[in-house]
């Protein structure tokens, strides 16, 4: 069966082109209607796929990729052998020893709990700049560490301590809460252990970050004692907050896409009923229910398309120049990045045009039901 | 009379519209008979059912109960889309209303029925434009419906009405809407077109002089009363 005359009669004669019809002028308000939702929808995507890529980025960049841990305890056993085994069959991969433990942090101007992590590629001390900020030591100064782990002196149990120099003061990890002391491995084992032992192996490969975790557990594959840990794993919850995000979003800013669906159903459902005597014309000259709900499938998709490729087109544009150009400044030392980035995702565009197209399906298929149900004598009737 | 001459079979049709209190009964026990090839005129007050009778002859309503066959097929049975191309194949449609649809000129309006069954539509356009000359109008192919005459409006709805070559015609009031001339104008081409095409048809009137010239006149009555031949 052809849909040629269902094209021919929904574009020339259902929106009316040859008059400037009311019809027509809804029509084209629905259009926009839905270009709009498609705009804020695709622009605001963007937006946010610009946040997230640069915090993404950036975990890439400073944390870890994968981890090997012992399954129970804290100890990992076999160290060498199991880096040895690792660097054999992933040789690109940068293999840190580790550990990491709570302890106080003392300066001259207070004491604050903090994260002591010891790193075997270390060779000074850095804190990040949350703890620097809370001891108030500015660049670079000497603290005093004091570990929970007690020793016993002539003067009762005291508290291990040592005086380490920051040298450095880094960018806080993304996701981590900040206070954290990094120091090279033998100072963290002998504050917080007082034995040459590792807890884990900090993995990272730069040229695929996401995929290193399962890499690694197929290497390990039958190992007892150690887990893998990997980006997904070490950043659980960061990536859940940022994929809530996503969904919050899209689900938010989608319903406008959902008020513009339910403005077309009106224009379509006004379109039955001013158009009522010519349908039952064209069902009285052969035209069948099926077809006739065809028609006003096409008419609802036709604008539903317009308004969504039109919409997409105009957002993209919007979100790329915007980038480009830098158009709206961040401020520094805030942001990693120094403006509002935007990252058009191409899934992304599809995903909205395509739930534009099933929402104008969706609105025009409710009159469509309508009208195909009723007998053509009706609507002959009366003029 | 041998029984496949019979074009329109209604027996014991009744219709009504309305429920519960509102409801009003038009049509109740009606049969009647059109042979191939007559010509055949519907009378009656106003509001008494005609319109609606036809309506159930063309397929364009479904009767509350009774039977409507059409040479020899029983349309009951038919869903909507069997309805639709039957419609679109065996029956023209003239109503008081030209109802053309005002976004198409004469030419597209005719060829419409046309485009609805598939053909392409240069042939479409061919056959329309055969259609609007054989009804005089080879010179109004690009007017719009509202530029033309009522007598030229009802012409190119016989012309629409004929152009898939239907076997009936069915017309409700023709020239009701139009002046003596007019009238009398479209109704000669309908008859003449009639016995050219060598169709059955079934013309509702007002008008006395037009009833006479049909083959049979039948009288429709009020429910209850009887209908009949006169
Ligand atoms: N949809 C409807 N609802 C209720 N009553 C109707 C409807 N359509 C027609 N009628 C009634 O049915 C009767 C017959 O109408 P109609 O067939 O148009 O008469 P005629 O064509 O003979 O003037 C009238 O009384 C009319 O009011
Ligand atoms: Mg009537």
């Amino acid at each position: 069966m052809t849909l040629r005359a269902e094209f021919h009669l929904a574009r020339r004669y259902l929106i009316g082109l040859r008059r400037r019809t009311n019809v027509a002028t809804v029509t084209l308000i629905s259009l926009v209607g839905l270009g709009l939702g498609v705009v804020a929808l695709v622009v605001t995507l963007a937006l946010l796929e610009g946040f997230q890529s640069s915090i993404r980025r950036d975990l890439v960049e400073h944390s870890m990729h994968a981890q090997v841990r012992p399954a129970s305890g804290r100890v990992l056993d076999e160290v060498n052998q199991l880096a040895s085994l690792l660097h054999s069959s992933l040789p690109d991969v940068e293999i840190v020893r580790s550990l990491r433990g709570n302890c106080l942090v003392a300066s001259t101007v207070d004491a604050v709990p903090a994260l002591l992590v010891g790193r075997s590629d270390v060779e000074s001390v850095m804190a990040d700049q949350v703890l620097a900020a809370r001891l108030g030591i500015g660049a670079t100064g000497a603290v005093d560490v004091i570990s929970p782990r007690q020793r016993l002196t002539p003067l009762g149990p005291v508290p291990v301590r040592a005086r380490v120099d920051v040298k450095e003061v880094g960018v806080t990890e993304p996701g981590a809460e900040g206070g954290v002391l990094r120091v090279p491995l033998e100072v963290a084992q002998r504050i917080l252990w007082g034995s040459a032992q590792v807890e884990a192996l900090d993995l990272k490969d730069l040229s695929a970050p996401w995929r290193l975790g399962d890499r690694v557990r197929r290497v390990l594959e039958g190992r007892d004692g150690v887990v893998v840990l990997g980006m997904d794993e070490l950043n659980r919850p960061l990536l859940l907050a940022l994929a809530l995000e996503r969904i919050l979003i899209f689900v938010a800013v989608g319903l406008i896409l959902v008020v513009a669906a339910l403005n077309l159903l009106c224009n379509v459902a006004m379109v039955a009923a001013e158009k009522r005597r010519d349908l039952a014309v064209l069902t009285s000259l052969g035209l069948e229910p099926v077809r006739v709900r065809r028609l006003f499938l096409l008419l609802g998709l036709g604008i539903g398309a317009a308004g969504a490729i039109g919409g997409a087109a105009v957002g993209v544009a919007t979100a790329w120049i915007l980038d480009a150009t830098g158009a709206l400044p961040l401020p520094r030392g805030v942001f990693v990045v120094s403006s509002v980035p935007f990252s058009v995702d191409p899934m992304m565009v599809a995903k909205v045009v395509g739930l534009a197209l099933i929402l104008s399906a969706v609105a025009s298929w409710l009159p469509s039901r309508v009208v195909a149900r009723r007998e053509p004598a009706e609507g002959l009737r009366y003029e | 009379m041998s029984e496949n001459n019979v074009m329109i079979r209604l027996r014991g049709i009744s219709k009504d519209y309305g429920e519960g209190d509102a409801r009003v009964e038009v049509l109740k026990g009606l049969d009647l008979e059109v042979n191939k090839g007559e010509m055949l005129a519907i009378v009656g007050p106003s509001g008494v059912g005609k319109s609606t009778l036809l309506h159930l002859v063309g397929l364009l309503d479904r009767a509350n109960g009774g039977l409507v066959e059409l040479d020899g097929q029983d349309t009951d049975a038919l869903n909507g889309s069997e309805r639709a191309r039957l419609r679109n194949k065996m029956l023209g449609f003239v109503f008081q209303h030209h109802h053309l649809l005002d976004e198409l000129d004469a030419r597209d309006n005719v060829a419409l029925p046309m485009r609805i069954a598939g053909r392409p539509a240069t042939q479409a356009r061919q056959e329309a434009e055969a259609l609007l000359d054989t009804v005089g109008l080879s010179a109004r192919l690009t007017h719009f419906p509202d530029q033309l005459s009522g007598g030229e409006q009802q012409r190119v709805a016989v012309a629409r009405a004929l152009v898939m070559r239907p076997q009936l015609l069915l017309a409700d009031e023709p020239t009701g809407n139009l002046d003596r001339a007019a009238s009398d104008g479209v109704f000669r081409l309908i008859r003449d077109l009639h016995t050219e095409e060598s169709l059955t048809s079934v013309i509702v009137t007002h008008n006395e002089e037009m009833a006479g010239q049909c083959d049979r006149v039948f009288k429709l009555a009020p429910a209850g009363e009887l209908s009949g031949y006169v």
